[in-house]
């Protein structure tokens, strides 16, 4: 089975409101995948989704050949999930809630989490509830690694983290899942996290799936060309293979997978003179802010 | 796995437990001690003719400590279930969610059942001293439909913590209410001999409803 993750036809509405309809994506084994979508098109509702929290309108997402809503202990097993803001049991403190996790899974690697847990000030009585959001964190990374499992799903990983946890996070589970083969299905919220840690993006907008490529090929593929319009008044006419226009009084962004050629001839063709013509390198947060606009 | 789902019960639930455990102990030595206080100053013959010909209940302080018990066993079980979504937690482990649910509810009913236990062999200890067994085996009697109702009690509230929607919490609230009064609608002793099986039948019943608020949370209603 090459894919681990498999989503057909995904359609979610909560109430009348369409949270994404006919998505389909695959993960597959040993690739790390970075779910990228703007606030409210749905990017919890599908982790909810591939763990079985929550039950969509149509479609069926398949993790391990094994529908979602009926997963398996033993698929169960093979799943380490991070919940958005690294959710733990907060009553319990750091021995034991390795002690408490460790009987469910028979390849429990003790070591991998206290490695990860020396790195940090506290003690072995301290309640995680009294513990910083990093710290939090990186309790929440020792019991994922600590269980092995074949496919990490990460729930917005940086959320309230700081420049160095984040770091010292994506680092490590970069490092754990290509020493490992693991695969990987994330999210976070600061796509430069993203770019350090993912193989291959799939990128939603409200109700639809924008892409799914390997970040390379999308960062080389999808392009952005800035001009200056010599009459700020003219009126760009988005034709199809234009993703976005950004225009701030004669300042224009174009974002487009076609090439240069076919832009300047979109320009001829509509009779538009621009000076400063130029391509502009993107970074994978730039790109995605070029596909989905600003709001 | 079931002791690993067990050590996480017994870690949020202990401090409540030793905590009512005191309470009932207190309750029952306060009883027993007012009991020989009478017993001291108005004579032995003075209480049993209260207990046996005006049907006076000396044990009435323990009427609603079984249902304090089930409240208090059930919110720090199920409350930081509840915070955060918690539960995600709970089913993601690999058991079936039926299983792991069924585990926490059998701890929870069996804490409950060991300090019932516990409560009632005080009490029926302390009371042979004073009554014949005839008379104390109609307390124990008398007192069954409490102890059901703090089982009664746990269930429900289980099942409105864990449902997560306002409504549907309130409406269970209220069904709540109307069955815990059926365990109290008598004060009349041993006036629940007869009514006790069904009570019992009525509580067993209730003891998997908790079930239906998860499947609801599983499937992600709001």
């Amino acid at each position: 089975m090459n894919n681990v993750i498999e989503c057909n036809n995904l359609t979610h509405y909560y109430g009348e409101k369409l949270v994404f309809e006919n998505l389909n994506f695959q993960v597959k084994k040993g690739s790390i995948l970075g779910l990228l979508g703007k606030n409210g098109t749905g990017k919890t509702t599908a982790f909810n989704i591939l763990n079985g929290f929550l039950q969509p309108t149509g479609g069926q997402c398949l993790v391990f050949g094994e529908d979602t809503q009926h997963l398996s202990p033993q698929a169960k097993a093979r799943i380490g999930f991070l919940i958005e803001g690294h959710i733990q049991y907060s009553f319990m403190n750091i021995q034991q809630i390795e002690k408490f996790y460790s009987g469910f899974y028979p390849k429990w690697k003790s070591a991998a989490y206290w490695e990860l847990i020396s790195k940090l000030n506290v003690s072995l009585t301290q309640k995680i509830s009294t513990m910083s959001c990093g710290q939090r964190s990186q309790v929440a990374l020792g019991l994922i690694l600590a269980q092995d499992p074949d496919l990490l799903i990460l729930d917005d990983f940086s959320m309230g983290l700081d420049p160095g946890y984040r770091r010292l996070f994506i680092d490590y589970l970069r490092e754990y899942a290509k020493a490992e083969n693991k695969t990987i299905f994330t999210t976070s919220h600061i796509i430069q996290d993203l770019e350090r840690l993912i193989d291959d993006v799939l990128i939603i907008d409200y109700n639809k799936m924008l892409v799914q490529s390997p970040v390379a090929e999308f960062r080389s593929n999808f392009r952005r060309f800035d001009f200056e319009l010599d009459n700020e008044a003219t009126e760009l006419k988005k034709e199809p293979f234009i993703m976005n226009i950004e225009k701030v009084k004669n300042k224009v962004e174009l974002y487009t997978f076609s090439a240069e050629s076919d832009v300047k001839k979109y320009l001829d063709d509509n009779k538009i003179v621009v000076s400063n013509f130029a391509q502009v390198r993107m970074e994978l947060e730039d790109a995605f802010i070029g596909l989905t606009g600003k709001y | 796995m079931w002791k690993s789902v067990f050590y996480k019960e017994w870690l949020k639930t202990r401090w409540f437990m030793v905590g009512y455990t005191l309470l009932g102990v207190l309750c029952i030595g306060y009883l027993f001690l007012t009991l020989k206080h009478s017993f001291a100053f108005t004579g032995g013959k003075n209480v049993w003719f209260t207990v046996l010909f005006q049907e006076q209940q000396f044990y009435s302080l323990l009427k609603y400590v079984p249902l304090a018990g089930g409240l208090t066993i059930a919110v720090a079980q199920y409350l930081p279930e509840t915070i955060n979504k918690r539960l995600k937690l709970t089913f993601h482990l690999p058991l079936t969610e039926n299983k792991v649910l069924l585990q926490m509810q059998a701890f929870g009913a069996g804490c409950l059942l060991i300090s019932f236990l516990m409560f009632g062999g005080l009490f029926t200890g302390f009371s042979l001293i004073y009554f014949p067994i005839q008379m104390v085996t109609n307390s124990v009697v008398t007192i069954l439909p409490w102890l059901l109702a703090g089982f009664a009690a746990y269930f429900m509230i289980a099942l409105i913590i864990l449902e997560p929607n306002w409504i549907f919490r309130f409406c269970y609230t209220l069904i709540g209410v109307f069955f815990l009064t059926i365990y109290f609608n008598s004060a009349g002793a041993t006036a629940y001999a007869s009514a006790n099986p069904v009570l019992f039948i009525l509580t067993a019943l209730l003891s998997v409803v908790f079930v239906f608020s998860a499947y609801r949370f599983r499937k992600g209603e709001v």
